[in-house]
């Protein structure tokens, strides 16, 4: 019976075998296979006659089937070319030893640039994204509208969580339940807080006991469900119940390694809490690596937090784990109604909230008009960039030196064509020659990761492990070898394979004006990009220095923090008392805020109610309705003297005025303004339900870092606020002597908690981490653009002087000196770099200028550092050129 | 004399060839050590072998006739050596003796 659609053999396998089967073999096996699919079909049926051939194709993949390379083929690529291409790049690379040096180093250097940026991009994208449902975990945000100012955090509304810092507020603490919220939010399926102890600025470690055994640590708040959303990993116990009651917390290894035998040891054990609260450990977790924004080496269990602890950080995240198919708009929009059924219809301040994955959380740090935008992100693309760009200069350091020594390689390209070689051949040449060397590049640049690492971690402040072992690793290696090899190749391939053969060999060869001008452009461009990244490092550097040396309007020397913690605010007194007669201590006070970094601003925009309504906020004689953002603190009578600011008008805070505990208070200039108060000294003011007096105004000082603007202060006294910290002034030179009498008195006063403290000077440094690796990184990056551009240069002069050596030796000959020839050849490359700058500066000045945006004191982007940046690039490619020049033997 | 050795499943079939006289090719090869031994065997397993053998010397091949069922294609036919009969025949020598060697309770369990 005959079909009329005769099923036949795969078709793409046939092609297959017909591409690796040896010749000779071919007819028999393809025969073969024909027969057996036949007969297969007859008893089997199609299908299984099909897949059988397949495996049958693919089961003579063997040696004895495949086609060998030196068979009578007529593909020029043949293995014996292959390796002549081989040799003669190998034989090029050694026997212009300072060509290929400089290309060589050129290249690992930009490689090694990259591959450090890539493994710090890597890293600071996998930050928070190790959770197994990742994709299903969102934050909460809110943004809040009041009046013309819209503010946005990751905090969650105090109308969710009810969360307060006022004590007195305590019995208001509720937060939403899960159960609650889903019959708005369906989509919801887990949720839960997270807040640390204190935030900065108080931010401390809070004080654990087993036994006799007593240390800090760092730790935070979690609802139930923590564990079961996110993967911390537990030792110990079990994710379900690790927070389930108020008596529960989940210890790190760290902590449980501290306190008890093992993690298992620990399970049920009792651990008391800031020799107040008694818990048991419910679980164990593995400590939280670096790969986690949030870090805690303890969590307490959240309704813990609102019915028995002290205030926690009003910083508050929630995170949702919605179910797999969840609209995240609709999920948004749901929240919000939510979210207005428990608002005050009336209330001028407006607040929404809205979603973003929680894995973004890390990158998208800042708030742009309420919504989240990159913050970290922006640092992430900007080196990214820059990594790209110092690449970029190394491959054109390539093409110039390439080209540059093209004049040599112009006759062998001749005498190839002549010889039958087509522009494809050559052009395969070039391109296995620059592979080559990149490839020996990355080698190089490998070694020099693994070797640098450490130092790379230590001053990006990460910890990356060396990614040799990743397989993605070596990929990605191989992907940027190839890459520039075949960027840093195609302007040699491509050009030198155009070159006429009969012109080359009569020697009537000589570059195309295009082709000098090409050159002479990307010079200038690299030269362009090495002046920005100059220009960019002596802002930033410049920058970073003045935010150290600028008077803040206090002095920050010898100060030591202690933390109001335990007995230390009841027997303060006796403290000061007793501290003071000690050796190397020379002042001793007290306040709520640390004065370096004061954090916390009433009666603004935050979305804390409790802050710009009823007994917190700030009144004064003559208020109307005027909304002045006032950083708050309630310091001791000394606080003035020990922090050396000055008063401008009126008094200091004195125990010779029996009121002034009571009644008074003290603002600084910037406050007067703000009020629109005149003559303030006397006038009432009221601050969290106080009435009292102003007796003093302050000049302005700096109560944070220098990105934010100085703000009204008001301060009052309150030698018994539950809340703060101790300052202690040492006598300068006698730190140790201090530091040990500090330790002994905090001993006797203070028995039930550990030892600790933070030096001022070094706490306000911390504030600036990120500047600093910035202004390191620039500064390597500058460096190496330099240099690697000088490289360039070099390449370049070399390129000139082989070209004109006939036209430089005629002018020796009729008089020339080598100073003349060296001056001829400095003009031209000197306009060079004059170009570069002229396109670099306004660059650099216009992204300058936006990075120093984010401070409110900032250096002036003055001319004399375009002119520095301009000036060195010049005189750097200056001298290595005379350098050079007279190196040479005319 | 420098010996050649065969492996276990070349000696198979090395002795499939010799037993299809005429008619040894691939596919038939195949098919019949299947049928004779029950053991599943791949055309390509066979290919390799027959490529070794040829290597050997024990086996010559030359190009048949085209078949219809081969798509028009030719078979290559194999044909046994002498040097293939005389290793073939020394093999089951030296194994009819070792057979002569077993003690003999083994020899009634075994045979």
């Amino acid at each position: 019976m005959k079909k009329n659609f005769k099923p036949t053999p795969p078709r793409l396998a046939t092609l297959l075998l017909r591409w690796y089967c040896a010749p000779h073999l071919a007819e028999e096996i393809e025969g073969d296979l024909q027969e057996e699919f036949e007969y297969q079909l007859k008893n089997n049926g199609r299908l299984h006659a099909r897949l059988d051939y397949i495996r049958s194709v693919i089961g003579f993949l063997q040696p004895f089937a495949i086609q060998k390379k030196k068979s009578h083929s007529s593909n020029p690529f043949t293995m014996s070319m292959l390796r002549h291409y081989f040799i003669c790049a190998l034989r090029n690379v050694v026997r212009q030893k300072s060509f290929s040096a400089i290309n060589i180093v050129g290249l690992a250097l930009g490689m090694t640039c990259c591959l450090f940026i890539f493994l710090w991009a890597q890293d600071e994208k996998a930050v928070d994204n190790f959770h197994a449902n990742g994709k299903k975990l969102y934050v909460l945000y809110q943004t809040t509208t009041s009046g013309e100012h819209v503010n946005g955090a990751y905090s969650t509304p105090y109308l969710l969580t009810y969360q307060t810092l006022n004590i007195k507020k305590r019995e208001e603490a509720a937060a939403v339940g899960i159960n609650e919220l889903k019959s708005f939010v369906p989509e919801a399926e887990k949720m839960t807080s997270y807040a640390t102890g204190y935030e900065l600025p108080w931010g401390h470690s809070e004080t654990f006991q087993v036994g006799e055994k007593k240390q800090k640590f760092d730790g935070s708040r979690a609802g139930k469900d923590f564990f079961m959303m996110l993967d911390y990993m537990i030792v110990a116990g079990d994710a379900k119940d690790a927070l389930h009651d108020i008596s529960s917390i989940a210890i790190s290894r760290k902590m449980a390694g501290f306190f008890f035998s093992s993690p298992q040891e620990a399970i049920g054990k009792s651990i008391r809490y800031e020799n107040k609260i008694d818990f048991v450990v419910n679980a164990v977790f593995e400590n939280v690596s670096a790969q986690s924004s949030l870090s805690f080496d303890f969590l307490i269990n959240w309704d813990s937090q609102m019915k028995q602890l002290e205030g926690a950080s009003p910083y508050s995240l929630t995170i949702f784990q919605l179910t797999e198919l969840a609209d995240v708009n609709h999920v948004e929009k749901e929240l919000n109604l939510f979210l207005q059924s428990r608002m005050d219809k009336n209330d001028p301040e407006k607040i929404t909230v809205g979603l973003i994955p929680y894995g973004d959380r890390y990158l998208y740090s800042s708030f742009e008009n309420g919504k989240p935008k990159e913050g970290r992100m922006i640092y992430v693309r900007i080196f990214t960039g820059v990594a790209i760009f110092i690449l970029i200069i190394a491959c054109i350091n390539f093409m110039n030196l390439a080209t540059a020594r093209s004049i040599k390689r112009a006759k062998e390209v001749g005498v190839r064509k002549v010889v039958g070689s087509s522009r494809f051949n050559l052009i395969g040449q070039f391109f296995g020659e620059s592979l080559l060397l990149s490839f020996i590049a990355i080698l190089v640049s490998v070694i020099l990761v693994q070797i640098l690492l450490p130092l790379f971690n230590d001053l990006a402040g990460k910890k990356i492990d060396s990614p040799i072992s990743l397989p993605s690793y070596w990929t990605a290696l191989i992907a940027l070898a190839s890459f520039t090899g075949l960027i840093a190749g195609s302007y040699p391939a491509l050009y030198l394979s155009t070159l006429k053969p009969a012109r080359i060999l009569k020697g009537a060869w000589r570059f195309a004006n295009s082709a000098i001008w090409f050159r002479k452009s990307l010079v200038v461009f690299q030269f362009a990009l090495s002046i920005a990244l100059v220009i960019a490092t002596i802002v930033v550097s410049n920058q970073t220095r003045f935010v150290q040396n600028t008077n803040l309007g206090y002095d920050r020397d010898n100060l030591v923090y202690l933390t109001l913690e335990g007995k230390l605010n009841p027997r303060y007194a006796l403290f000061k008392e007793r501290a003071l007669k000690m050796p190397g201590i020379a002042m001793v006070d007290r306040s709520t805020e640390m004065p370096h970094a004061m954090g916390f601003v009433v009666d603004e925009t935050d979305g804390l109610k409790n802050t710009n309504t009823g007994d917190d906020a700030i009144k004064w004689e003559g208020k109307e309705n005027a909304s002045v953002g006032f950083k708050p603190a309630s310091v001791g009578f000394d606080f003035i003297k020990i922090m050396n600011l000055k008063v401008a008008e009126g008094r200091d805070f004195s125990k010779s005025f029996a009121t002034d505990s009571a009644d008074a208070f003290m603002v600084n200039e910037e406050a007067v303004k703000q009020m629109g108060m005149r003559n303030p000294i006397g006038k009432w003011i009221s601050a969290w339900a106080k009435k009292g007096h102003i007796i003093g105004i302050l000049k302005d000082y700096h109560t944070n870092t220098l990105r934010e603007p100085i703000k009204p202060l008001i301060i009052d006294v309150k030698e018994y606020e539950y809340f703060g910290v101790v300052i202690v002034k040492l006598e300068a030179g006698k730190t140790k002597d201090g530091l040990a009498s500090l330790e002994t008195v905090c001993k006797e006063i203070n028995p039930n908690y550990p030892f600790a403290f933070q030096f001022l000077d070094q706490e306000y440094d911390k504030l600036y981490r990120n500047e600093k690796i910035i202004t390191k990184l620039t500064n390597i990056f500058a460096v190496l653009g330099i240099a690697i551009s000088c490289l360039g240069l070099l390449g370049l002069v070399m390129f000139a002087a082989e070209q004109r050596t006939k036209e430089f030796g005629i002018r020796k000959v009729l008089g020339a000196t080598v100073a003349n020839i060296v001056n001829l050849l400095s003009k031209e490359f000197l306009m060079l770099i004059i170009l570069s700058f002229l396109i670099a500066a306004p660059f650099a000045g216009y992204f300058m200028h936006q990075w120093l945006q984010g401070f409110a004191y900032k250096i002036e982007l003055s001319w004399w550092i375009f002119a520095l940046a301009g000036a060195s690039a010049l005189v750097i490619a200056l001298l290595q050129f005379q350098f050079r020049q007279f190196n040479r033997q005319w | 004399m420098k010996r050649v050795y065969l492996g276990e499943f070349e000696e198979l079939v090395l002795l499939i060839v010799a037993m299809l006289g005429d008619d040894a090719y691939g596919v038939k090869i195949t098919h019949d050590i299947i049928q004779q031994t029950n053991r599943s065997v791949r055309l390509n397993q066979v290919h390799a072998s027959l490529n070794r053998l040829e290597d050997k010397g024990m086996i010559i091949s030359k190009v048949g006739d085209p078949t219809a069922e081969r798509g028009g294609r030719r078979k290559r036919i194999f044909t046994i050596t002498v040097f293939g009969q005389q290793t073939l025949k020394e093999m089951k020598e030296v194994r009819a003796h070792l057979w002569s060697l077993l003690p003999s309770a083994l020899k009634i369990v075994a045979g």
